[in-house]
């Protein structure tokens, strides 16, 4: 599955998988041991964010588009 | 929720939307179709009977099914659901957010995109290039009661239609070998265009949560031997 954010796909793979491990292996068995995904998550949201912003991805608000509309500025 | 109004005209009570924690209330504006709530004049009505059917959500408006695997196999296939044959308009998934709250429960904050591949054409009388819809999702699982709720809401498009879905995954009381599932959607439609009709109409075709949702889970269980982390202990 790809990231949102073309160049971001690798980082989120990495992360994907460390994560399924965490949560099958520990946290589902009620190990709640430190999380091994900080930094590998850091990373990965570092590109996320950006790829959100350029792409104008109105996560903390609506968007209003209409056939008559322009895309709205940010 | 309230018991709605009867009358086109009156003025509908506050109406709240949403779940796990996030609600917002319906603006007046808004014509809300929750079926069998009959709240809405007979035309928005059967729009709005037409989308959930279109889309494949409950005919109630809240539908339970059941599936035979243990919850943990369940959530382990739920957190892992895309990329799957049964969505192939989810084309991209990130976690935004995820933490844990104070009673040892896991959040995750996720950004779906969903392509319509809509023919040039049409997107020339919708007047845009954009054939991406976003759906942000929040979820939360808790381990010690067995819970894990999701909730989703689309983010884009949202001047036109809103499509609110909520699923809960419980074991099932009497069998732990089984998982329940229930599911529900709320859509909120607003304009009253064609075009707006159009555009709603492809956003809820691609819906995230498509009817066939245990089928998605059940090919994830089936196919997780390629990630190299067996969702079943007996793998």
């Amino acid at each position: 599955m790809n990231s949102v954010g073309e160049g971001c796909t690798e980082l989120k793979r990495e992360y994907d998988q460390c994560f399924n491990r965490w949560f099958a292996e520990k946290f589902l068995k009620g190990d709640r041991s430190g999380d091994p995904c900080t930094e590998m998550f850091k990373k990965y949201q570092l590109c996320v964010q950006k790829a959100i912003k350029d792409k104008d991805i109105p996560i903390d608000g609506v968007e209003f588009m209409g056939p008559n509309k322009e895309k709205p500025e940010s | 929720m309230r018991t709605p109004d009867r009358g086109a005209s009156a003025k509908f009570p506050p109406f709240v939307i949403g779940c796990a924690g996030e609600s917002r209330i319906a603006q007046s504006d808004e014509v809300v179709c929750v079926r069998n709530r009959q709240k809405l004049s007979g035309h928005f009505l059967r729009m709005c009977a037409f989308l959930h059917h279109v889309i494949g959500t409950p005919n109630v408006e809240r539908e339970t099914t059941v599936q035979r695997y243990p919850w943990e196999t369940v959530i382990k296939a739920a957190m892992r659901k895309y990329p799957n044959p049964m969505n192939p308009s989810v084309v991209g998934v990130d976690v935004l957010d995820r933490n844990l709250d104070t009673h040892g429960r896991l959040h995750s904050h996720r950004l779906l995109s969903t392509e319509w591949g809509l023919p040039g054409i049409v997107r020339a009388i919708l007047g845009t290039n954009r054939t991406l819809t976003y759906i942000k999702e929040h979820s939360i699982v808790d381990p010690d009661e067995k819970k894990m709720e999701l909730c989703s809401t689309n983010i884009t498009l949202t001047n036109l239609v809103s499509v609110d879905e909520r699923l809960v995954y419980r074991p099932h009381p009497e069998n732990p070998d089984v998982t329940v599932l229930t599911q529900e959607a709320i859509i909120t439609v607003k304009g009253v265009s064609l075009s707006s009709y159009l555009e709603g109409l492809m956003a809820l075709t691609m819906s995230a949560n498509a009817r066939k949702g245990w089928d998605a889970i059940e090919w994830i269980i089936q196919n997780s031997e390629r990630e190299k982390v067996p969702l079943c202990d007996l793998c």
